[in-house]
This record gives structure tokens, sequence and C-alpha cells, in this order.
């Protein structure tokens, strides 16, 4: 009797600890909010989540459901300019939200996802911090801008250029 | 007339007699090898030095716009940013380094954030370490490596760490034999 006990509630044990603390996925996330901006959706892929093209496709519809501009941008860890722009987003930088107001940001860390790799599927850049505007099926656009198209990297050079192209024609 | 002929070969001699010899460095220089990685070409020289040091240079350049970053920053970065320009010999090398690693330009505080991140002026950098060749008389095989990293002031290559590029370094007393400028031999 206190064996059958014993073991009913060594297995409701087992069982509640299971609820209570969920063993970590091993798989990494898909995505992951990096910040967060009133208006502007910040997203990472990882390549071990899946097939690119599918997860830009995902990605695209999650960025078009909110009414949002789904935009591809490669960066790196090591890449002062990639990081300056990151800074000023997380500094909230008033020039710099209103430019990305209503974008989705998809990065892709190049030391992760490689550099003209085949399964880059046509991205095609010699330098980041890029930027890639996708359609609502997650297929490039054809616009493409890079940090190339402004000096110093101060949000009042940045903002108008990042504001035209998220939002102009 | 036949006065000023001996006068002007005279002056002639002297002139080209006081003209420089052609550098030293350059008759005993060597091109060891090169390579172009992430749009950065890199060429390997060694040059005949005074008494037994020789001099091993990298010479890196960049594209046009493009900067370097200095020698001196740590090899993951500053707070993980940037890579520092380096050239560095294997630890199971026959060279034998008897300098710190010399720059042929200093560094400088960069125009753009962040400012403690040295970079070299846009262009070419040479990095150089005197060194002592091995004894003998044979041609050997080594390894030096390269690191490196180029920027603008708002666009990034991906860095190059610790290349190592395979070489054919003469012996101390091969160095004078006249291969110098011309093909290394293979065997």
């Amino acid at each position: 009797m206190n064996k059958k006990v014993l073991l009913t509630l060594a297995m409701i044990t087992i069982l509640a600890c299971n609820f209570l603390f969920p063993p970590a996925r091993s798989e990494q996330v898909v995505t992951s909010s990096e910040l967060e901006l009133k208006g502007i959706t910040i997203v990472r892929l990882r390549p071990e989540a899946g097939d690119l093209q599918t997860m830009l496709t995902e990605e695209s519809q999650k960025a078009t459901a909110l009414g949002q501009i789904p935009v591809v941008e490669f960066d790196a860890s090591w890449c002062p300019p990639c990081q300056a722009i990151e800074q000023s987003l997380g500094d909230k930088n008033e020039l710099m939200l209103k430019a990305y107001d209503g974008t989705y940001i998809i990065k892709l860390d190049v030391d992760e996802w490689g550099w003209g790799d085949s399964d880059l599927h046509d991205f095609e850049f010699d330098g980041i911090p890029v930027y890639f505007k996708l359609d609502v099926k997650g297929k490039q656009t054809g616009a493409v801008v890079d940090a190339g198209a402004w000096n110093e990297n101060i949000p009042e050079n940045m903002a108008p250029v990042m504001d035209k192209f998220f939002h102009g024609e | 007339m036949k006065q000023l002929v001996l006068p002007s070969l005279l002056i002639l001699f002297l002139l080209v007699s006081c003209t420089q010899p052609p550098s030293s460095v350059d008759q005993a220089s060597l091109s060891l090898g090169s390579f172009t990685e992430n749009d950065v070409d890199v060429s390997i020289q060694l040059e005949k030095g005074l008494q037994d040091v020789s001099i091993l240079s990298a010479t890196f350049t960049p594209p046009d716009g493009y900067h370097l970053y200095s020698k001196d920053i740590p090899i993951g970065g500053l707070d993980g940013l940037g890579r520092p320009t380096l050239l560095e010999l294997s630890t199971e090398s026959q060279i034998k380094a008897v300098s710190e690693l010399m720059e042929s330009v200093q560094p400088q505080i960069p125009d753009f954030e962040p400012k403690e991140l040295l970079v070299y002026p846009a262009g070419r950098i040479t990095l150089s370490i005197k060194i002592e060749l091995p004894a003998g008389d044979q041609w050997l095989d080594d390894s030096v490596s390269v690191t490196y990293m180029a920027c603008s002031s708002n666009l990034c290559k991906p860095p190059v760490v610790g290349r190592i590029i395979s070489v054919r370094i003469p012996s101390a007393n091969t160095f004078d034999t006249p291969y110098h400028g011309k093909e290394i031999p293979n065997e």
C-alpha cells in the first residue's frame, strides 16, 4: 500500500516537474525580438532553424499582417557601422525611430549565414551593413541600400536615407 | 673645342659616380607570396637587412576608401569590434623574431565612432618584423600568418583571422645567392 502511494506520488512529482520546469528546447528559437520598439519589429533568423527562404516568407507574412515593411539586414558583431546603427536604435534616437517606423527588420548575421554563399538566395553585397526590401512572399523587391549611401554613421546622416529607403517609392 | 671635351667628360664621369647606387634592400628583396581575400591584397616579402638580420614584411592593400585596424587592438577586437592587422610567425617557425612588429604608418583616432578603435589611414599598410634566418645553406618550408579586417567609415568586409601562408625561405647563407628577386626554387 505504502509502496503504491509512494510510486504514485513520485510519478505525479515527475509529471509536475515537467510542467513547472519544462526542459530547455535543444533547437534554436526561430526568431527573437531584440529590441522593444514601438512600430518597429526586429527579429534575427538563425540557420539552425531551417531554410532561409521558408523563414523569410513566414516573416514577410507576419510583417504584412502587422502592416509593416519586411526588410532583411545583414550585419555582424565585429562590424562597427552595424553596431553604430543598432546603438542609435537602442538609444531610441528620435530621428532613427521615425525613419524605422513601420518596418519589420529581419537580421541575418554573416558569421552564421556566410558571405555570398549559395543558400543566401541571391543576396549579393560587397559590404555590411546592407538592407534588402522584401515583398509579401519574402522575395527581394530589388530595393537595396547599404551604409555607403551616407557619410559618418550618425543619426542625422543615416535617418533621412533610411527613411527614404523604407518609405519612399 | 678639344679643350672642352676632356673637362666635359670628367664632369659627366663625376656626376655618374655621385648618383646613388641601387638600394641594397631592393637587390636583396624576395617575394614570398601573395593572395587576395575579402578584397584586400596581401603580399609577403623578405628583405636582406644589416648583418644577420633580415626583415619580413606583409603589405596589406584594401579597396579604395577602406582602412585597416591598428596592430595593437585585441585579437578579438575592441569589445568585439574590428580586428587587428597582424603578421605573425608560427610557434614551430624556424625563423626567429628579433623585434616587435613595426608599422609603416602610425594608427590614428578615427573620425567616426568608436573613437578608441584606432585605425590606419585609408590605404596600404606594411607591417614588418626583424628576423634571423635559420643557419645553413638550404631553402626551407615555413609559414607565417596574417590577420586583418577592412572597413570604410560605414561599410565592412569580413575579417580574415590567422590565415596561414606557406612560404619558402632561404637560410642565412642562401640569402646571398642569385635567387634574389627571381623564382624561388621548389626543392
